[in-house]
């Protein structure tokens, strides 16, 4: 968190506007999934074989100089120098996001270092029968799971991130926080899906009014051994109690292609270096304000967290509210009744509710 | 893109409950005319989106297979240009707007089908019938 707020002070008294605080670099596109609501693996084979070296990921850190690095894809771990990229971006004093399935993670972990600066983000979008049906494969959350498990027993920093999409369960979801917590993971990271115009699934991506609604179930009367890996503004925006423009420059993403325009769920063409990629593009095109309808429905983190870290760390105001965020377990009994009235849709699998009552959390 | 911005105001846009999903364009097989400036710029446009290969054809008569991901567009054909990655090369390339005769839509549009509904009316058969870890698998890299 040091480093971070470090670097937006430093950044904000060089009156330097446009600067990213976390590199989207996507080694491969390749996948070991096909989950209906991903839109980032539809290529042809000879694109899908194609990968960044550990010289342009490295290339790709220096030229941007953003303090944290995610590493999505595709599935990272079926790059066969992905060892050689982490222990470089490490090497840099980069703090590294590896986002995977972990369908791989429990026998490939010999291969990596515990370090302050690797956290191993594991894909899992709910309790057992809930990702195994978002990811459209049975048994995935078990192998998962058994990654965590051995991830943490070796001393790697690890979080679980989390998509949901339209018809997910938010009593189930704050259940899936209890039982992600019990594994020992340092945090939770989610989202709501985007929605991606090459996904095969094109029903079922949420509206704004809707997310706040989901988020507002999910995140008030909070358990005190939640914790979120995640701005706590960023999360109220989510539910709806703060309202951000998107700072799509904030998360650039790289990938073999070059650098995305004009963001990490866009893909209006590529831009041969980050400087080109900032001065070229027209960044008033995008954001809810600019009424682009592809931005219309997102309030996804890559673009609206990066906005939330900025107001927390660039006023004291900010910084207040993020202190009080942090702490606050957001009691509210209208989400209480939200939870009540959450009917889950019928083609989803479907999960025993629990009751649900106040005093179950730390209000 | 331009003309697509300001479609929403931003009270439409907060009170959204569902997106509209994208409606996908059949693309794979068609051969656009070029018989304008016009033509030729939409169509690569499409191109640019199309996640499957194309068939560009020169007017050198040279034919190229193409992934295209980034298109420049100048003011003139002659300033606009395209990058692609062709299955045989390592490298990226790039091919000036001028040069090109044709395009065909020749690869498999990877972005077709596979739709959610599909996934569950596949799992409650498959269930139904008693069996385990059903699942959907990548496609296979050829």
């Amino acid at each position: 968190m040091g480093t971070v707020a470090g670097y937006v002070l430093k950044k904000r008294l060089s009156g330097n506007k446009r600067y990213p605080l976390v590199l989207m670099l996507e080694p491969l596109f390749r996948c070991s999934l096909a989950c209906a609501g991903c839109g980032k693996v539809q290529y042809p084979p000879h694109i899908l074989k194609r990968q960044l070296t550990p010289e342009e990921c490295f290339a790709a850190v220096e030229e941007c100089g953003a303090p944290m690095v995610s590493l999505p894809g595709g599935e990272p771990l079926l790059h066969p120098r992905i060892v050689e990229i982490v222990n470089g971006l490490v090497a840099r004093k980069k703090y590294v996001y590896l986002c995977t399935n972990a369908l791989e993670l429990k026998q490939r972990l010999p291969e990596f270092t515990p370090s302050k600066y690797l956290t191993f983000s594991v894909h899992l979008d709910g309790q057992r029968e809930h990702h195994d049906f978002s990811v459209c494969r049975e048994g995935t959350y078990d192998i998962a799971v058994e990654g965590i498990k051995e991830a943490v027993r070796r001393g790697f920093r690890v979080t679980t991130n989390a998509t949901f999409f339209d018809g997910a369960d938010p009593g189930s979801v704050r259940g899936f926080f209890d039982e992600v917590m019990d594994m020992g993971v340092e945090g939770i990271v989610l989202s709501p899906g985007y929605s991606y115009d090459k996904a095969p699934d094109q029903n079922r991506f949420m509206g704004r009014a809707r997310v706040r609604r989901l988020f507002s179930a999910i995140l008030s009367n909070r358990k005190p051994n939640w914790k979120f890996n995640m701005s706590p503004l960023f999360l109220e925006f989510l539910m709806g109690k703060r309202n951000y423009e998107c700072t799509p420059w904030g998360s650039p993403a790289y990938n073999i292609f070059g650098w995305q325009r004009p963001c990490y769920l866009l893909q209006e063409g590529y831009a041969e270096s980050y400087k080109e990629l900032l001065e070229t593009t027209n960044w008033n095109e995008y954001g809810v304000a600019s009424g682009n309808p592809k931005c219309a429905n997102c309030m996804v983190s890559c673009g609206y967290e990066p906005s939330a870290v900025i107001e927390g760390f660039g006023s004291l105001k900010g910084f207040l509210a993020m202190v009080r965020g942090t702490f606050s377990s957001y009691r509210d009994e209208n989400a209480v009744k939200l939870l009540d009235d959450s009917v889950p849709q019928a083609n989803l699998v479907q999960i025993e509710k629990p009751e649900r009552v106040l005093e179950e959390t730390n209000a | 893109m331009t003309a697509e911005v300001q479609k929403y105001t931003f009270e439409q846009v907060e009170a959204l409950e569902l997106a509209p999903g994208s409606e996908h364009e059949d693309l794979e097989g068609w051969v656009p005319t070029l018989a304008t400036d016009a033509e030729l710029r939409d169509a690569l446009e499409k191109a640019l989106d199309y996640r499957g290969d194309v068939t560009l054809t020169l007017k050198s008569g040279e034919k190229i297979e193409a992934f295209i991901f980034d298109c420049k567009n100048g003011a003139t054909l002659a300033e606009s240009s395209a990058r692609y990655y062709t299955p045989a090369a390592p490298e990226n390339r790039k091919v000036c707007f001028a040069e090109i005769a044709r395009i065909e839509f020749t690869g498999k549009d990877r972005a077709a089908g596979k739709h959610w509904e599909d996934w569950v009316k596949k799992y409650n058969e498959r269930k139904a019938a008693g069996e385990t870890n059903i699942g959907l698998a990548p496609e296979a890299l050829e």
